[in-house]
């Protein structure tokens, strides 16, 4: 029906509805769509005393630096696997302790349990890395006071790469998972009780209620959630990797995100063209993967797609 | 419906999930986006045309001041407490004299190279911004980022031209032209070993002049006090020990960039040191030091200041700072322990020749995006060389914020209660020799400056600008290569240096260091040849 009538028939039937939506295109059309247009900066060599359409255009000269290192396929590759890793263990983590918490029937200790378990949210990175500095120092660190207290050798944890992996992927947990818990906990919450009083009358214990009712319950926030940040897999957790890293070379080759590489190889040239080039390396990549993805959903259970 | 519904919810998410992908390109990683707050402040600068009751008589020279402006003013580091009623009191008077208020803006320290670099590159309104070397004035200077002043200051400034000495106005031109108004205080950031002087007289070290006087110093101090650490270099090694290492013990003309080196007596002969034999005796040398256990194992993620770990008694020496910033450390020691001393001997003392700061160091200029550079830089000499407005930018209201006695600056309250400490707003690069004041403490400064004087020689190094354009791809990647392989030489963290150094040189020539030494070194001699040093 709606396509034979066409579209302005459409605007005008709903012409109040689009115009509570108005404000919102606006909103995004004038911050985030005409915005898009500086992508070009990406393609020349950018002047301080022309406008932007006016620069040389330089090709893909901007893009160099990024493979140039050689380093590329090595930055890709850690940037993707932190991220899936945090998605999975993150959400995973975050489900389990909200069905947990969701049980707990003293009202007191949930409260409290859930506060604390949101608040490393707000400890800045800046925070974490003289905690993480503080614990693994090799002289003064509390890692290795204990472990000399115990007779044991001192470790110099900050020059072992693979360490770090394990690490990263503690602090991460540790700070973000309280933040997806809270998420999840109130789509729990949203369940209604009646699927669990049937499932109680009909035998059903605590486990089985929990991966039969709840988890399947949460498969829609849980796919709204990684959709989301599948789109940002690209881009790294650039605090947390700079803040703990920082210049110590020595963990390069295994904490190194493409944001960390960006932040510090353009920080000795102003150069607009080449800060944006890597943006629009992570954009264009972000976007084919939330395309794939997406398409795969959408074959899987129409439902759950977002578009 | 149901369905239909949560495409809608979808589609929305989509649309705004995409977005916040798609603003990444426009600003980069730091998180740092100064440009917003800027403009609504432009806005108003262009408007409110005036009454025409324009003050005859206080206008200057050649300058049109019939309509009213508002110039925006940047300054890196934070704002005092009282600056606004500072600006107050300055727009009263710039208002009367120029038909102009003014803005001052400050950045902050955090992530301000970002911000610096937006200021410059978004085409916002900025009308007088902060320069300096440490700030690549050079670069953006030969990028024309700013305005050129030779024209507008007879016409706009002429009794700033007249104060500012030929010889600095000259220093400071790029390809020809000035883009900046330099300072005119004359002081000394050249660097010298900073150590602990009550340890040393207690255990009857060797005083550090040299390389190998400090190596003593450093060895004493591990036998006596086992649990001090001896030197700290801290994240930023580059600059604390390899530069500093160049300057006392190869006499290096400056801070060279792109892994090459000359001597400030031989500035021609230019060559590279990176994978040199020189370099393999030094980073051997650092690699000695760190198994010794003078330093830390993980300097390089150290989070403290070492001016910090300095007086707060967690390390015994560093190994260079400036006369300013060692007499600012030391008294901060001798406020949290009085009976602490702390040594000083500048590198110039060792080496015979001091350089005297560049007038490129403190400069102000004027943005290539500014609508008003004639009321900019009227405004500008008003700072420097009027009395009224230069005290009140560098000390606040005297009175309220400061006191003169005997000739010296006296701070009224302290630094907490005080809303506008000396120089609380920064104003390195006004300062007016003529009207300073200084501290008592500052005497202190000021000996070790005298001492200079005596043997100072002009900075050759500071005027170079390098123009990395045609391989600033390659410098981008060998900043990755020189963090991951060359800073672990540096702290001493690889056991075998002669492997780690192969492998750093063959990552570099990967990354094309040969392009960016070619072409670096031929700037570097057209511009000797150029201003016609030997």
């Amino acid at each position: 029906m709606l396509k034979k009538k066409g579209i302005l028939h459409e605007l005008y039937t709903n012409k109040i509805l689009f115009l509570m939506l108005l404000p919102t295109l606006l909103y995004f059309l004038v911050n985030n769509y005409l915005p898009m247009i500086g992508i070009y900066y990406a393609f020349v060599q950018f002047d301080f005393n022309t406008s932007l359409f006016k620069m040389d255009f330089v090709g893909l000269k901007n893009f160099e630096f990024l493979w140039k290192s050689g380093k590329l396929v090595e930055l890709t590759f850690n940037t993707i696997g932190y991220n899936i890793v945090f998605i999975f263990l993150g959400n995973v983590l975050s489900i389990f302790v909200a069905i947990l918490l969701n049980d707990i029937k003293g009202k007191w200790f949930k409260k409290i349990s859930q506060s604390i378990l949101f608040l490393p949210y707000f400890v800045s990175f800046v925070i974490l890395s003289v905690i993480v500095f503080n614990l693994f120092n090799y002289e003064q660190g509390v890692l290795n006071t204990v472990l000399q207290q115990l007779g044991a050798d001192p470790v110099d944890v900050y020059s072992k790469p693979k360490l770090w992996i394990f690490f990263i992927i503690m602090f991460y947990l540790w700070k973000n998972f309280g933040y997806s818990m809270v998420i999840y906990l109130a789509s729990i919450t949203g369940i209604s009780e009646d699927y669990y009083e049937a499932a109680k009358i009909d035998g059903a214990n605590a486990f089985q209620r929990a991966w039969h009712i709840t988890v399947p319950m949460l498969k829609n926030t849980f796919v709204i959630l990684l959709l989301f940040a599948l789109g940002s897999i690209m881009k790294g957790q650039f605090d947390l990797f700079y803040q703990m890293i920082g210049n110590n070379g020595l963990l390069f080759s295994t904490t190194d995100i493409i944001d960390t590489y960006v932040y510090r190889s353009l920080r000795v040239t102003f150069d607009m063209g080449m800060a944006t080039a890597a943006g629009v390396y992570q954009s264009l990549f972000g976007f084919t993967l939330i395309m794939i993805v997406n398409a795969i959903i959408r074959k899987v259970n129409k439902d759950y797609a977002l578009f | 419906m149901g369905s239909k519904r949560k495409k809608a919810v979808g589609l929305l998410l989509t649309t705004v999930m995409s977005m916040s992908i798609f603003t990444a390109c426009g600003n980069n990683n730091g998180g740092s986006n100064a440009a917003n707050n800027g403009a609504a402040n432009a806005a108003n600068s262009g408007s409110a045309a005036n009454d025409g009751a324009s003050n005859a008589g206080a206008e200057p020279a050649g300058i049109d001041t019939s309509k009213k402006v508002q110039l925006q003013f940047y300054m890196l580091g934070n704002a005092p407490k009282d600056l606004p009623k500072i600006e107050e009191q300055i727009n009263k008077m710039a208002l009367e004299d120029l038909n102009a208020t003014v803005k001052f803006n400050y950045t902050t320290w955090t992530d301000w190279d970002q911000k610096y670099k937006l200021l410059l590159s978004t085409g916002q309104n900025v009308d007088l911004i902060f320069t300096a070397d440490w700030t690549q004035y050079q670069q953006y200077a030969k990028k024309k980022a700013f305005k050129p002043l030779d024209e507008l200051l007879p016409v706009a400034a002429p009794t700033l031209q007249k104060f500012v000495p030929q010889d600095m106005w000259e220093a400071v031109k790029i390809d020809g032209s000035i883009y900046t108004v330099p300072a005119t205080y004359k002081e000394y950031v050249t660097n010298g070993f900073v150590w602990r002087e009550d340890l040393r007289k207690k255990y009857n070290l060797p005083t550090p002049v040299d390389i190998d006087t400090f190596e003593a110093y450093l060895e004493g101090i591990k036998q006596n006090e086992p649990k001090l650490q001896p030197v700290s270099f801290g994240a930023d090694i580059i600059n604390s020990l390899a530069l500093m290492y160049l300057d006392i013990e190869r006499r290096n003309v400056g801070p060279m960039l792109n892994g090459m080196r000359a001597t400030y007596d031989k500035p021609a002969e230019i060559m590279p040191y990176w994978g040199s034999a020189e370099h393999l005796e030094d980073l051997k040398r650092f690699r000695s030091w760190a198994e010794k256990g003078y330093f830390s194992k993980n300097e390089l993620n150290e989070t403290e200041t070492i001016q910090d770990k300095l007086s707060n008694g967690s390390t015994a020496a560093i190994m260079g700072d400036n006369p300013t910033r060692f007499n600012a450390t030391m008294e901060t020691m001798k406020s949290l322990h009085p009976d602490w001393e702390l040594g000083y001997t500048p590198y110039g003392v060792t080496n015979g020749y001091a350089t005297p700061v560049h007038p490129i160091h403190n400069g102000f200029a004027i943005p290539e995006s500014s609508k008003n550079p004639e009321r900019a830089l009227a405004f500008y000499e008003k700072m420097v060389t009027d009395k009224r407005y230069n005290l009140l930018t560098q000390y606040g209201v005297e009175g309220v914020n400061y006191t003169v006695q005997d000739g010296y600056y006296k701070m009224l309250g302290d630094s907490n209660t005080n809303g506008f400490p000396r120089e609380g707003m920064n104003g390195w690069a006004w300062r007016n020799p003529e009207y300073m004041l200084f501290e008592p403490s500052y005497d202190g400064v000021k000996k070790i400056f005298d001492e200079l004087d005596k043997i100072q020689k002009p900075d050759i190094y500071t005027g170079f600008a390098e123009d990395y354009t045609e391989y600033q791809s390659e410098r981008a990647a060998m900043e990755q290569v020189m963090k991951q392989y060359l800073l672990p030489l540096l702290a001493g963290q690889v056991e075998n240096v002669e492997e780690g150094l192969k492998t750093f040189m063959s990552k570099a020539n990967q990354a094309g260091l040969q392009k960016i030494q070619d072409s670096y070194k031929k700037q570097w001699l057209a511009y000797l040849t150029e201003k016609g040093i030997q």
